[in-house]
């Protein structure tokens, strides 16, 4: 009976420990590229955006019915959850960046917004695309076309974390709890901070 | 709070659709944001009879098209899978929810606002469809 209670105390560290994964700190903070994306109101985003506030970046694509709603979802609960544990001006600001530029150009400013006012939704070249995807270690595939013209999109489900400084420090994972997302991302402030004071 | 007011929302709705032995509960489409090119349909499809059925198709005249469709992620990359089958056991219930199966529906027509009603048409194996009336509405974001 009593190695009952060992094995189930056991499996439930265990299950809590894994419900505390929303996010991995990198060892070293990676440098970004320069980059330049907008959308159909040429309103910008730049890696000179990056400057100064905290930013979450999700790669994803309007087709999308299911992931991509889900998680800018749980980013906008979890960045409100993040308001309630740091400063106004350290809110992190999220950015979707569309993959399928030739299908979401012309509608990307709106996505983005429906979720949070702050959010911006944006695409670009691909060359600008690519070059911001395998900075941030992150992947893509456009999948071939049916006979209808209609393809798939794949794409990494983890959230980039930028910090104030311009270099990408963590990475978001699915699935996104806003509680334990918001508690990571105060956190990693807080080791952000102390390594500048040091 | 917002939970809850979800959950009741959810328990107040009827089974919306039957047909002989399959029942269909809580049929939704998460509001989607402008530009969005394809929606998601969700709800819970029992089998009470006590043969197999198969889901094979779905149609959805809002739409251009509509897909039965998986989520998966595998390696941390967002994949999506059209079936082209979903068995439904005698007493077995499935659910299509985010994450796992879903019903992919490509190009609405028109915009849809929160409380809209989307016509579904299931299609069976056995040539049997069902009609299914799924509400639009706003997805709830807390923690679990």
């Amino acid at each position: 009976m009593r190695w009952l209670a060992a094995l189930m105390l056991a499996l439930g560290l265990t299950t809590g420990a894994q419900a505390q994964v929303q996010g991995v700190e990198l060892d070293a903070p990676v440098v970004l590229p320069s980059f330049a994306f907008s959308d159909e109101n040429a309103a910008s985003f730049t890696d000179a955006d990056l400057t100064g506030q905290w930013t979450l970046i999700m790669f994803g694509f309007l087709s999308c019915p299911d992931v991509c709603p889900f998680t800018l979802g749980n980013l906008e609960a979890a960045v409100a959850e993040t308001g309630m544990r740091v400063r106004p001006d350290n809110l992190p600001r999220v950015v979707f960046i569309s993959v399928d530029p030739a299908r979401d150009a012309d509608y990307i400013s709106e996505y983005a917004r429906f979720f949070h006012p702050d959010f911006i939704s944006v695409t670009g070249a691909r060359d600008q695309i690519d070059a911001l995807v395998t900075a941030t270690d992150s992947f893509y595939r456009l999948m071939p076309p049916d006979n209808t013209g209609y393809y798939e999109v794949q794409h990494s489900s983890a959230v980039s974390v930028i910090a104030p400084d311009g270099t990408l420090r963590a990475k978001l994972q699915p699935p996104f709890d806003p509680g334990l997302t918001a508690e990571f991302l105060a956190r990693l402030q807080i080791s952000y901070r102390k390594e500048l004071s040091q | 709070m917002k939970r809850s007011l979800l959950a009741l929302a959810l328990s107040v709705l009827p089974a919306l659709a039957a047909a002989g032995d399959l029942t269909v509960d809580h049929p939704m489409v998460p509001l989607a944001p402008p530009g969005s090119m394809a929606h998601a349909a969700f709800f819970t499809i029992t089998n009470t009879g006590d043969t197999p059925r198969s889901l094979i198709g779905v149609t959805a005249p809002g739409y251009h098209m509509a897909h039965i469709h998986r989520s998966e992620e595998i390696n941390g990359v967002a994949t999506m899978q059209a079936m082209h089958q979903v068995d439904i056991a005698p007493g077995q219930s499935v659910t299509f929810e985010h994450g796992g199966l879903h019903i992919m529906l490509m190009h609405p027509a028109a915009p849809l606002a929160e409380g809209a009603e989307v016509p579904l048409e299931l299609k069976f194996a056995n040539g049997e469809t069902l009609s299914v009336t799924a509400t639009v509405m706003r997805m709830m974001h807390g923690s679990s």
